[in-house]
């Protein structure tokens, strides 16, 4: 109850306040004007605190009437036209919440069904509104379908442009972001942009404003799609304002067309919303992407890992478990328990090295570079083609060139792209059938900076529409790939800055480039 | 605990898991002999060797399956337990077709382990026992054999020597030399080490 009073008592005097400001240019004495932001705010609030404010509403609707009009139609009038206004609020707030499962307006059909409520509903409860005023023949000079097509834009205006800007204020998430933006330079220069625009719109070229009006939509887009949603609402925010105070500055000039260029406004609102919608909903799927690939990675290194924290691990546990025999069994003297223990102090370095680089991985999915040795690298081929190819290893030829330089690598990645090449290479040449299967492993001089490790296999190659599609993630030249293993080795060579590129060929054959180790 | 004669044979290739298992086993009684991959344990095979296997799974060359399948083929009933660092589970299919004894995810529950051993030890020794049994049936002579069948079935000297047609007293020198040739003091013991001889023969 204290709560309601207390969030009554902080809506009341803003409704009637952003009324006051608002009431410009209206039809007859009545609360018709291009734009009603403080409508915006009311759905706002009954979308967010829910239906029961719907009396605190109805009462502070009554209140701005007296205030900011003086009561034009009577006692009875003002209280008809305020029951309709709030049933209308009433109504499209009870839409969203049944449509909206949260009012943070995360996605593009969200927002589709949030412009599509605010504007039948504010077209319905125009036609009662107006209908109220012809009835009681409270409309003068100004004809029904005029009156309608004002309410209707200024109320649409009002809200498309006021709920999402406080929507946006209310999420803490979205607020975080807004925080973030307002930090950026780029904003700064954005909104000098965009206000320097406006000024030039409405003040700076003089004469109609609809004239110019497009210009607006050059930095609109600019912000909408660096900023996303968050931009486009503060951006459509800072042109209504700028148009508000651009109208009172004219009040004595005829000749802006008032409506015209609230209908150019909403068209610009509901451009800078879409773009900024789409642009967040990319970021959001690139996001998601980049996240998964990472997991993935940090999946397959786990795999690579996994094999070499436990042997440690066994070890360590044999060892403590024949350092209980041997408390158990004094007479034992060879080995002493100061030797057992020894050795498993040793394995457990050896565990916590191979932690502390899995760990790196995961926290920021950064490379441990070090010189490695070209011929260190190519026994690792070696190792990994005896692993990954078993009885068949003898297929695998590795060759280099004389007085090739070290290389600047984190092990344990490049690890991860050669097990992956080496495997795609065993499959490729499996579905051949061919007696002469082979996969020759070169490495290369490449430039001053880089050499090039070139896997070459027997296989049919990559097709050519495959070719650069393959290191996409879920994209796979095989019916039971994951599609990953490729996207992770290029993720792991440019974050070496090498890259890795499948090349046209009659056979398979991958080129891996990996950087030199700087010369000091 | 342990038969005599019996060894464990360790493959791996970690040579601190090796060292460490072998050390453990060791301890516990065990005579252990260690190898670092397949080829290493191939070339030093010989035929005689009784025992078990623990191999790693992935080994440089050939896989701890591998090894088994290499020594299925040629002819061996070494019991094998295999071990990996992964839990893998395709491998796990692979070992268990090829009938290893155990699967085991290092790092390995040593009770586990030990439960693995003892029953690729007693494996082992069943087979040895049975082998022993068939070799010695093989020393007796073609009439010892006819008097054990019979005696088996539970018939009495002057029985067999009506089935047989010859004295009872014939059928008692046969039965005296076969029960002295496979070591067995009374008929109870005789019926169970033709029925145990037998089994080998039957199961193939």
């Amino acid at each position: 109850m204290l709560r309601y009073l207390r969030d009554s008592l902080v809506f009341a005097p803003c409704y009637i306040a952003l009324d006051w400001a608002s009431y410009i240019d209206p039809v007859g004495p009545f609360n018709i004007t291009p734009w009603n932001p403080q409508h915006g705010l009311a759905i706002t609030w009954l979308l967010l605190g829910g239906l029961q404010y719907t009396p605190a509403v109805l009462i502070t609707e009554v209140i701005a009437e007296a205030v900011v009009r003086n009561l034009p139609g009577g006692y009875f009038i003002a209280a008809l036209t305020s029951v309709t206004l709030t049933g209308g609020f009433v109504a499209i707030a009870w839409l969203l919440r049944m449509l909206l499962p949260d009012p943070g307006l995360r996605s593009t059909r969200h927002l589709t069904l949030f412009v599509t409520v605010v504007t039948a509903g504010t077209a319905i409860s125009g036609l009662a509104f107006v209908g109220l005023l012809r009835g009681g023949d409270l409309l003068g000079a100004t004809s029904v379908s005029e009156a309608l097509i004002r309410f209707w834009i200024g109320d649409a205006v009002g809200i498309l442009i006021t709920a999402p800007l406080l929507l946006a204020v209310v999420d803490a998430e979205r607020r975080a972001d807004l925080l973030l933006l307002a930090h950026r330079p780029e904003t700064l220069l954005q909104i000098a942009t965009l206000v320097g625009t406006v000024w030039l719109t409405f003040f700076g070229l003089g004469g109609d404003p609809s004239r110019y009006f497009y210009f607006l939509f050059v930095p609109l887009i600019w912000i909408a799609a660096r900023g996303g949603m968050n931009g486009a609402v503060v951006a459509t925010a800072i042109v209504q304002i700028g148009l508000v105070i651009g109208i009172h500055h004219e009040t004595a000039g005829t000749g802006v067309p008032v409506l015209e260029l609230h209908a150019l406004v909403v068209a610009l609102t509901l451009t800078g919303l879409y773009l900024g919608m789409m642009v967040d909903e990319r970021e959001r799927v690139a996001r998601s992407l980049r996240e998964s690939l990472r997991l993935a990675a940090a999946g397959e290194m786990t795999g690579a890992i996994a094999h070499e924290v436990n042997q440690p691990l066994t070890a360590l546990s044999n060892y403590g478990e024949s350092a209980l025999m041997v408390l158990e069994k004094r007479n034992i003297t060879e080995p002493t328990l100061r030797d057992i223990i020894m050795r498993m102090l040793e394995e457990s370095r050896r565990a916590a090295e191979v932690v502390r680089r899995l760990r790196d991985f995961f926290r920021s999915g950064t490379t441990r570079l070090e010189s490695l040795p070209p011929e260190e690298l190519l026994a690792t081929v070696r190792r990994i083609g005896q692993q990954v190819l078993g009885a068949n290893h003898r297929i695998l030829t590795v060759r280099d060139e004389p007085d090739l330089p070290p290389l600047y690598v984190d092990r344990m990645q490049i690890e991860v792209v050669i097990r992956n090449l080496i495997a795609n290479a065993r499959e490729a040449i499996e579905e051949t059938q061919d007696s002469t299967r082979a996969i020759d492993v070169q490495l290369r001089r490449y430039d001053d900076k880089h050499v090039c490790l070139v896997f070459a296999d027997s296989g049919p190659g990559v097709s050519n529409d495959l070719r650069n599609r393959v290191f996409e993630p879920f994209v796979s030249g095989k019916p039971t790939g994951m599609g990953l293993g490729l996207a992770i080795s290029r993720a792991i060579a440019e974050a070496h800055g090498g890259s890795l590129e499948a090349r046209a060929a009659r056979h398979g054959e991958f080129h891996l480039i990996l950087p030199c180790t700087p010369t000091a | 605990m342990h038969p005599d004669g019996l060894t464990v044979y360790i493959v791996e290739d970690d040579a601190s898991v090796r060292d460490s298992l072998g050390l453990m086993l060791g301890l516990a009684g065990y005579r252990t002999v260690f190898f670092a991959d397949a080829e290493a344990f191939l070339a030093a095979w010989r035929e005689e060797w009784a025992g078990c296997v623990i191999t790693d799974l992935k080994l440089p060359g050939a896989s701890g399956v591998e090894l088994q399948a290499e020594m299925q083929r040629r002819g061996s009933q070494l019991p094998f337990i295999i071990i990996t660092a992964h839990g893998d589970v395709a491998a796990a299919r692979a070992a268990f077709r090829a009938d290893a004894v155990d699967f085991l995810e290092k790092p390995f529950d040593h009770g586990q382990l030990r439960a693995a051993i003892q029953t690729a030890l007693s494996q082992e020794d069943q087979r040895l026992r049975r082998a022993a049994e068939t070799d010695r049936l093989a020393l007796l002579t073609a009439r010892e054999r006819e008097v054990l069948e019979q005696a088996v079935k539970g018939l009495h000297a002057k029985e067999i020597a009506r089935v047989l047609g010859i004295s009872a007293r014939t059928v008692e020198v046969h039965k005296t030399r076969l029960m002295a040739k496979l070591g067995v003091r009374n008929v109870a013991e005789l019926v169970r080490f033709a029925i145990a001889g037998d089994e080998p023969e039957t199961r193939k």
